[in-house]
């Protein structure tokens, strides 16, 4: 019993310092209380991005490729500033990453891909082998990890990757990127800032969703086919706490 | 959905029932509040209010020589559980089928002839009239509160209602919802460029504060785009766990026990009886057994299959020989869409309702001639705009890369400036589309998992193709800057896709015991005290939504079992 309360104090005193942590670092530029108090840790809280289920070379893999699929421009910051790593990371760590509402029991059988999936591996599992065996591919075709590549070398990979180009790959690597690593992206930019992505509501801003306004039921009418005000502060799971 | 109808009519009526639910209540919960209601990775993406897949799936196959595959994850259509069911994540649409639709087979070969129905397509009457159902559609709508434009109020054409709808006695009994933007451009454009008669979906969103004839109240709709795969937080959405079960649990001679996992029927063949059903009590872990005078299967469509089979219940079906009947005529729906971008329209997508949709109904089911076109069946048409939900409601244009700075301005451009013409399409039964007990796999209960075995076959393709390239005329009429690829439905049945989620058929009704499960009145024709409940009743699939006829169909069965308890014997 006391083992299992002391467990759990510790995850909890763990859970509050990283999440101190991912707070500062997703609203760069205000000024938050913890800055307040210790002004210069902000930078180091800023770069010191923990990760739960990534490993540093894994990490370094994930942070190049949102940095392809979201580079920095007129739209938003590049995809590791906008937290696109750590919801990969945290849905990787959670609940979806250990297969929750997956079938996993047996027999095995190879599908075909109107099948949908059909392996006996977890998502973060099956997110594992294949970027291992994406780097492997890359450093047979450019000699150097995926991390290591140009922009344009990068981009040229994944559309590669994406086209089902690198067939001989132990892991069926189209199917990894399509059907896991582009979702992944997807949802990262666009689901609530709660889970880490879409930080400061960015990419909401950018299509210009107004998030979650409670009361609709004037607008309907009063913008149907106009401009939406709503749309250019949009509202998240946060603002209404 | 449908238990909760027939427990209302049973305790009207004063017969003591008991409801035996899976799942758990939502009412109070993440789900129904806000701000967590509105969370579109937790409850869309991640199908947070689904049937859990990890415990029960199903298996798949498209022809009876291949091996079936598990659908890993609940993707192709959506089965709910918790109280209310799927009835509580649903859009809220509620159609009135065209009355034909009830005798479908004698349509048919009186419009085209004895011949006009391939031999391989089993269509069958129901056993049913419209007219015998129509006082129980009139009651779900005013139960349900639905929205909505008569078209035909005692035979007689109402303007701006759909013409092809079958005859009501009343009018809905709430104004239609709010047509959205895209709705008004296809209104338009149908009556201008074509004549087509537009309608607005009738629909189980409340427009205004309401109160059933039962007393239970509705909210007035937000138009807050979380509807279809949500739970209201508004109370405006008419579900069971809004309108029947809090009702019914007042009532003395009711009780709804939570958390219960039926696992089959108990049957003593001898005397062809039901004896009871044996669950699980998923909070304790024991197995219990509950007996009753009448038991009624109203799980979700394809779990009344299931339960029938599992509990050795009637002839399963055969497709090598077309004998047999459970699991037979297992429909789906032939849905399509094509995406629209608007330059310089404001779509708003994420101001709409469950079933804020605009429709025609020219080229559904038989409303229009089928001579030479070398198929039966058609679609509803019309434009949806229910949600702008950003991870999965998105278009960009066709030809967008899918990642960088040229799809992030696609995304810019388009998003509030696109929407989707849809079709949603029949399904006629084929010899070898049918449900059975898949040899290989089993759920978390220890029990088989059902086996779909389905495709779109030659019909239904020809159907979604016909119906899409209507919608595409149509498309390519309404102005605008970019019309997107029409893309119908063909086989291989793509489990990776979400299809629509109105399966039908499995434990089918008719007034032949060897080419149906249950009878007109829905009783077993094994056992005299078994009814079944829910589409899986429906001989074939329409191109509308299900819920309308369901309910119909469920109300009707409640005065039927209170009939039958009185006065037990087969129901004439």
């Amino acid at each position: 019993m006391n083992s299992e309360r002391h467990a759990q104090q510790s995850r909890r005193d763990f859970l509050r310092t990283v999440a101190l942590s991912a707070g500062v670092a997703s609203l760069p530029g205000t000024v938050r209380a913890a800055d307040a108090v210790e002004p210069a840790q902000a930078p180091a809280a800023l770069e010191a991005t923990v990760y739960f289920s990534l490993g540093p070379d894994e990490a370094a893999f994930v942070e190049a490729l949102v940095t392809v699929l979201c580079p920095a421009d007129e739209y938003t910051p590049s995809g590791v500033d906008c937290g696109l790593a750590v919801f990969i990371d945290r849905q990787l760590a959670g609940a979806f990453g250990k297969g929750e509402r997956l079938y996993l029991r047996g027999p095995w059988r190879s599908g075909r891909p109107e099948d949908g999936y059909q392996l006996p591996l977890t998502p973060e599992k099956f997110f594992k082998v294949g970027l291992a065996a994406a780097n492997r591919a890359c450093g047979q075709k450019h000699g150097q990890d995926f991390s290591a590549l140009s922009a344009a070398d990068a981009d040229a990979f994944l559309q590669d990757v994406a086209d089902g180009k690198f067939s001989q790959a132990e892991v069926a690597l189209a199917e990894w990127f399509n059907e896991l690593v582009y979702p992944l992206f997807t949802q990262a930019c666009f689901a609530d800032p709660l889970y880490g992505g879409n930080r400061d509501k960015v990419f909401w801003k950018m299509v210009g969703y107004p998030g979650l306004p409670a009361v609709n039921g004037v607008n309907m009418v009063k913008y149907r086919g106009k401009p939406f005000p709503g749309s250019r502060a949009p509202k998240s799971i946060e603002d209404f706490s | 959905m449908a238990a909760g109808l027939i427990a209302r009519q049973l305790t009207k009526q004063g017969v003591q029932s008991v409801v035996l639910e899976r799942g758990g209540d939502y009412r109070g919960g993440p789900e129904a509040r806000i701000p967590t209601q509105r969370d579109e990775l937790r409850w869309d993406t991640r199908l947070g209010l689904m049937q859990d897949a990890a415990s029960e799936t199903y298996t798949v196959r498209r022809s009876r020589s291949e091996t079936a595959q598990p659908m890993r994850r609940m993707t192709a259509f959506l089965p709910g559980t918790g109280v209310g069911g799927a009835g509580n994540h649903w859009s809220g649409q509620v159609w009135r089928w065209a009355d034909y639709n009830l005798a479908l087979r004698s349509r048919y070969e009186r419009r085209y002839g004895h011949g006009s129905i391939p031999r391989d397509i089993p269509l069958q009457d129901w056993g049913v009239t419209y007219d015998e159902l129509e006082p129980y559609h009139d009651l779900f709508e005013k139960l349900f509160g639905v929205s909505g434009q008569a078209g035909n109020v005692r035979g007689k054409l109402i303007p701006g209602g759909n013409p092809f709808e079958a005859p009501r006695q009343n009018a809905y009994p709430q104004r239609p919802l709010e047509i959205t933007e895209a709705g008004s451009i296809f209104k338009e454009t149908v009556e201008r460029e074509f004549g087509y008669k537009p309608f607005p979906s009738p629909a189980a969103n409340s427009p205004d504060p309401y109160v059933n004839p039962d007393g239970m109240r509705l909210g007035a709709c937000q138009y807050c785009g979380h509807c279809d795969r949500f739970i209201c937080e508004a109370n405006a959405k008419a579900t069971p766990d809004v309108l029947l079960y809090p009702w019914l649990e007042q009532q003395a001679n009711f009780e709804l026990r939570r958390h219960c996992q039926v696992l089959a029927v108990d049957y003593d063949r001898t005397s062809a009886r039901a004896r009871g059903v044996r669950y699980l009590n998923l909070l304790t872990g024991e197995e219990c057994f509950q007996p009753a005078a009448t038991v009624i299967l109203a799980a979700f469509t394809l779990t009344n299959t299931k339960l029938l089979l599992t509990s050795g219940i009637g002839r399963p079906y055969d497709a090598a020989t077309g004998e047999g009947v459970v699991g037979k005529n297992f429909c789906f729906q032939a849905n399509s869409g094509i995406p629209l971008f608007f330059k310089d329209r404001w779509i708003n997508p994420f101001l709409g309702a469950g079933s804020t949709g605009t429709i025609i109904d020219e080229f559904n089911d038989d409303n229009f001639d089928h001579s030479g076109l070398g198929f039966l069946g058609g679609a509803y048409i019309g434009v949806n705009v229910t949600s702008g939900r950003p991870i999965s409601a998105r278009r960009v244009p066709p030809g967008t890369p899918r990642w960088g700075t040229a799809w992030k301005k696609a995304n810019a451009d388009w998003y509030a400036h696109s929407c989707s013409i849809g079709a949603q399409g029949s399904c006629y039964p084929h010899r070898e589309n049918f449900l059975d007990l898949d040899p290989d796999y089993t759920d978390a209960f220890g029990q088989p998992l059902l086996r779909l075995n389905f495709d779109w076959r030659e019909n239904e393709q020809r159907v979604s193709a016909y119906c899409t390239d209507q919608a595409l005329k149509i498309a390519r009429a309404m102005g605008a800057t970019i019309v997107g690829p029409a893309v119908s439905r063909t086989s291989p049945f793509d489990l990776r896709l979400y299809q629509g989620s109105h399966v039908t058929g499995g434990t089918i009704m008719g007034s032949d015991p060897a080419t149906s499960v249950v009878s007109p009145r829905l009783q077993h024709w094994d056992a005299e005290n078994l009814f079944v409940a829910g589409a899986s009743v429906f001989a074939h699939n329409a191109g509308h939504n299900p819920t309308g006829p369901l309910a119909a169909l469920a109300l009707r069965l409640g005065d039927d079992v209170a009939r039958y308890m009185a006065k037990p014997g087969r129901l004439a």
